[in-house]
């Protein structure tokens, strides 16, 4: 196939056939941009269909997917990059497609990895965060939840909380089968 | 030239004319937007960190909630992907059963459209009608999953349930009555010289950078681009069923109003085909127990076609019991954001909601 040849040939990159619509790549992150513009300009992957990103915790990377569509050709190609979760850093990519921008802001909320030059306002949907980015594989929700929400008195454990209401105000339960029933 | 003054306007996060819990900073300067920002936020529920810590089933709890006027997409595009994951065949008659409920789905959701459309232009009527005639599809529903709204009805390896006992010609009737409904609808909206006033030449989204801005659906049809997953990347049983993609050229409220019109006829054309054909066999490829089955390490790309465009998951899995990544891609996250931010400078401030609705942005989509 031209494409995966042409890859091969442009940037040294292996690219294979994942099934009938899609071609899978992976490449080092310095050059995404460079092969984003090439499938762009050169095959027309004119449609950003989506970006991804995994977070591989035991390996200390993030893993981030750009998905580009080809109207033409109807093919799909995944480029996968892995930056380093430490220093998670990534260039920015809003100039070739500007919708990019909303999922870069996303991943710099959720993940913490920063895209220099990108030109939009911190906080996306997150207000007043101060802890971990959430979406990481360490940040833990239901610890969160358990420290910032209060629980409901009487509604710790499963224990049936209509006796303890019948005990404290002496109000009778009705019966709501028999109540609704249409009998 | 005198410059007027710019006021700050915030339409939503509670407004009748906005299609769910967001808001849009609008600067005005008289009647008219100079600039519109989307502010999100206000309905984050961590969906996608949630189906990270659940099984590969329980998930499908979490995925119709993704978007209450459309879920099946989404259960559909996430079970589409654990198939690719898995290699899991599905059953020919699954397939055909999914392209029933996938088509019910999409034309109870342009019921519910043409209520909202019609509504944020100042015309109610056609809402009732439309509504009400929606719950015949919720019926069909309700016989055949169980419930009206949230299915979980299309799991990996095909569907939960057989048709039930007369639920066909239940479905063939319906189809007979909303056919004849759509000219009812005809009349009231697309006869209507307020809506044509209204529609034509308000919201327009250019040909030329349509799939650029990442426009898909209805609206990238409506520019006259003939693009539609169903056909592109047939899944279910589209590949053997005869259907047009309706196109629009203009890009504007009305094209993209034209191509739902056009598009509801069409799903009744697919589904009366699909029960026509149905094959007979098994409707299920059975997974093991649920609580022990682990997926194939690797990661999918599955997509289907929904009213507001295609719905993407990008599933990722471990190899363990419970998805390491599991993304969605709803059509609203380019179009309530950078495509409506685009639009909006130049209309008129009453025509925001307008043209929000012709978008069908469902702002649970954005924040998962």
């Amino acid at each position: 196939m031209d494409l995966i040849h042409n890859l091969k040939e442009v940037f040294e990159i292996d690219a294979k056939i994942k099934n009938d619509f899609q071609i899978e790549v992976e490449a080092k992150k310095e050059l995404v941009s460079s092969i984003l513009l090439y499938l762009k300009n050169q095959h027309g992957f004119i449609h950003l269909d989506h970006m991804s990103c995994v977070d591989w915790i035991e390996d200390e990377v993030f893993e981030l997917v750009y998905i580009v569509w080809n109207p033409n050709t109807k093919k799909t190609v995944l480029l996968h990059t892995k930056i380093d979760r430490n220093k998670p850093e990534m260039e920015n990519i809003d100039t070739i497609w500007d919708q990019a921008n909303t999922y870069e802001r996303e991943f710099r909320e959720m993940y913490g990895i920063e895209f220099p030059g990108l030109v939009a306002e911190r906080e996306f949907i997150l207000e007043g965060w101060t802890e971990m980015p959430p979406m990481r594989r360490d940040f833990d929700t239901k610890k969160y939840a358990e420290e910032t929400y209060a629980t409901r008195p009487g509604r710790e454990n499963a224990e049936d909380v209509r006796e303890k209401i019948i005990k404290r105000t002496g109000e009778e339960i009705p019966d709501f089968a028999k109540k609704y029933s249409r009998d | 030239m005198t410059r007027e003054k710019e006021t700050t306007l915030y339409l939503g996060p509670q407004h009748p004319g906005i299609t769910g819990n967001m808001m849009i900073k609008l600067k005005v300067s008289g009647d008219t937007v100079v600039s519109a920002e989307t502010h999100l936020g206000y309905l984050h529920r961590a969906f996608e960190k949630l189906i990270e810590r659940r099984n590969w089933l329980q998930s499908f709890t979490i995925l119709c909630r993704f978007c209450v006027p459309e879920p099946d997409p989404i259960e559909l595009s996430y079970a589409l992907a654990v198939e690719k994951l898995e290699g899991r065949a599905v059953p020919e008659r699954a397939d055909y059963i999914r392209t029933i409920v996938a088509e019910l789905a999409r034309i109870q959701s342009f019921l519910l459209w043409y209520g909202g459309q019609s509504g944020s232009g100042g015309l109610y009527t056609l809402g009732q009608w439309s509504v009400g005639d929606r719950n015949y599809i919720l019926d069909l529903f309700e016989d055949l999953t169980g419930a009206r709204i949230y299915h979980m009805f299309m799991w990996p390896g095909g569907v939960r349930r057989d048709l039930p006992e007369g639920w066909v010609d239940k479905a063939y009737r319906t189809m007979d009555y909303l056919e004849k409904r759509l000219d009812d609808y005809n009349k009231l909206l697309f006869d209507n010289a307020i809506f044509q006033k209204r529609a034509q030449g308000v919201g327009i989204i250019p040909k030329d950078k349509a799939l650029e801005w990442g426009v898909v659906g209805p609206p990238l049809r409506g520019t006259g681009i003939k693009h539609d997953v169903r056909i592109d990347e047939p899944y279910a049983a589209y590949d053997k069923i005869d259907f047009e993609v309706p196109t629009y050229e203009g890009g504007d409220v009305w094209a993209r109003a034209l191509v739902r019109r056009d598009e509801i006829k069409q799903s009744i054309n697919i589904i009366r085909q699909a029960l026509d054909n149905m094959p007979g066999g098994s409707y299920y490829n059975r997974i093991p127990n649920p609580m022990k089955w682990t997926v194939p390490a690797g990661n999918a790309w599955a997509k289907t076609e929904s009213v507001r465009g295609e719905i993407g998951f990008y599933l990722v899995s471990d190899g363990s019991n419970k998805p390491r990544r599991a993304h969605l891609r709803g059509a609203a996250y380019a179009h309530g954001i950078s495509v409506l931010e685009k639009i909006l400078p130049g209309e008129n401030i009453a025509d925001v909601s307008f043209i929000l609705n012709s978008l069908g942005v469902c702002p649970p989509e954005m924040e998962r």
